[in-house]
């Protein structure tokens, strides 16, 4: 039997959180929740996730990207798969988000809600072929 | 808020009798008064000690008054000005009015006649920097409340369709038909009000001034655009899209994305209203100095008593025939942005036949 593998979701609604976790858990995994990006990346250290979600606008626009360098920057964030999470409309003309060129490697945008077999699939897809912990 | 000094007055004239009479009446009824006796001097006093008022004589060696008039009131757009002539025209006070100028007092004038014209002067200028600090609060407002709207009142919605979508993943085996359905009509229903508020804040950024840049665009790529993105939910719906284009159409200026959400809108719409086995067609031709996109369907028509109102904001048409309830808000985003665009929108209609919008776009020559 393996381990149930691991996922972070960092955001600032609780409820948000509570919903995701529901379908998180259901998709059998292990999930940690942090309400604001300080705790995030504190628990990123301390609980070494196979994946973390993030979060763009919690208290301040930008923060969510701030959380997502500090991971990035860390020895086991190099390759650990991360995602952004948007409630922006990412198709209209006045909101569209590009990260600079120079941005750490985001593996997924998703915009909010996140339908949970494309949420499920999405984190399949980064997890398959990963070495089993 | 209220200032507790004595309004402060300053005179420019070269008269020394005119400076003199005008600051003993005006000190005499409790006001402060600065003096210069020519221009150059006048202006450095007004931007140190900047008064409320300026009385300015209108002819004068060195700089004329109509000068300091065009001066002050560039620089110091709370001061207000009094012309002070002694060849009063109609001509010189038209010019200096609208050069700026709140008022002016013809030579020679009595004690009485200054304070009057100071009082009102004073009183004008109250109410401009209430209403200028009105306004400066009314644009704050609104800036904070579309932010408010748009991070506020999504995220509930948001959250709520989450757990909508939590729900199923944890318990969906578990529900019968008629639990799936209404989960999924609550579902929409949000959605729709997300839409809503969507809709709504574009229209709001617009009234902003938050339109992307125009640019030299042609429009059948967007037209193109369009018809593939709407080609699916066409499809799914058993209508026809059909296009009729030519081959090439002059450029407009534009912001290619707006635009494409325009016949998105319009072309949705048409989705709605016209039942199975319809068809939408868009086709479009130009002139020396326009091109007209014309986007019709075969579906319900909207009835003439009705027509009138389809761009006003949360209005209407509803039929039997409608298949999903708009924002309402849709028609009044493209009205906008084709006259931000410098063009038109227009529908006719009949009913139980059809529906069509003219796009006219005037020509980049």
């Amino acid at each position: 039997m393996t381990a149930k593998k691991k996922i972070l979701l960092i955001d600032d609604d609780k409820d948000f959180l509570m919903a995701t976790k529901l379908i998180l858990e259901k998709g059998g995994y292990e999930v940690f929740l942090a309400e604001d990006g300080k705790t995030g990346v504190e628990m990123w250290k301390s609980v070494a996730p196979d994946l973390a979600m993030i979060d763009m606008m919690m208290e301040t626009w930008g923060e969510g990207f701030a959380v997502l360098s500090k991971i990035r920057a860390t020895d086991m964030g190099k390759d650990t798969p991360l995602f952004l999470l948007s409630a922006v409309d990412l198709q209209g003309p006045y909101n569209s988000f590009e990260p600079p060129p120079e941005f750490p490697k985001v593996n997924a945008v998703l915009q909010k809600p996140v339908k949970a077999e494309d949420l499920l699939r999405r984190i399949a897809q980064e997890l398959d072929g990963k070495k089993m912990s | 808020m209220m200032q507790k000094r004595p309004p402060l007055i300053l005179i420019i004239d070269d008269e020394e009798s005119i400076r003199d009479g005008c600051r003993q009446s005006l000190e005499k009824s409790g006001y402060s008064v600065l003096d210069a006796a020519e221009g150059g001097e006048g202006i450095q006093i007004a931007r140190e000690a900047k008064p409320d008022i300026a009385l300015i004589d209108l002819k004068m060696p060195g700089i004329s008054g109509m000068e300091i008039i065009e001066i002050l009131s560039r620089d110091l757009p709370d001061l207000v000005l009094i012309m002070i002539t002694g060849y009063a025209t109609i001509v010189s006070a038209v010019e200096a009015i609208q050069k700026g100028t709140y008022d002016y007092l013809p030579k020679p004038f009595s004690p009485d006649q200054l304070r009057t014209v100071v009082r009102r002067a004073i009183e004008h200028r109250s109410l401009k920097i209430e209403t200028r600090c009105l306004r400066e609060e009314k644009e704050r407002m609104e800036k904070s409340f579309i932010t408010f709207v748009s991070h506020e009142m999504r995220s509930p919605l948001v959250v709520i369709r989450q757990y909508i979508e939590a729900l199923k993943a944890i318990a969906g085996d578990r529900f019968d038909k008629e639990a799936e359905e209404i989960m999924e009509r609550c579902r929409c229903r949000v959605q729709g009000l997300e839409t809503m508020i969507e809709h709504w804040l574009d229209i709001s950024k617009l009234g902003e001034g938050a339109f992307v840049g125009k640019k030299r665009l042609d429009l059948l790529q967007t037209i193109r655009r369009s018809s593939e993105e709407m080609a699916p939910l066409c499809k799914a719906n058993g209508l026809v899209l059909e296009t009729d284009l030519p081959e090439k159409l002059p450029e407009i200026l534009g912001d290619a994305e707006s635009l494409l959400r325009v016949f998105t809108n319009i072309i949705g719409n048409a989705t709605k209203y016209t039942p199975e086995n319809g068809r939408i067609s868009i086709s479009a031709k130009s002139d020396d100095y326009h091109v007209t996109v014309r986007i019709s369907d075969t579906g319900a028509g909207i009835p003439a008593d009705k027509l009138p109102f389809i761009f006003e904001p949360f209005y209407r048409v509803r039929g039997k025939e409608e298949r999903q309830r708009g924002s309402g808000l849709g028609l009044t985003f493209c009205k906008r942005i084709m006259e931000l665009h410098g063009g038109e929108i227009n529908a006719s209609s009949v009913e139980g036949q059809g529906s069509t919008f003219l796009l006219k776009f005037p020509t980049q020559t």
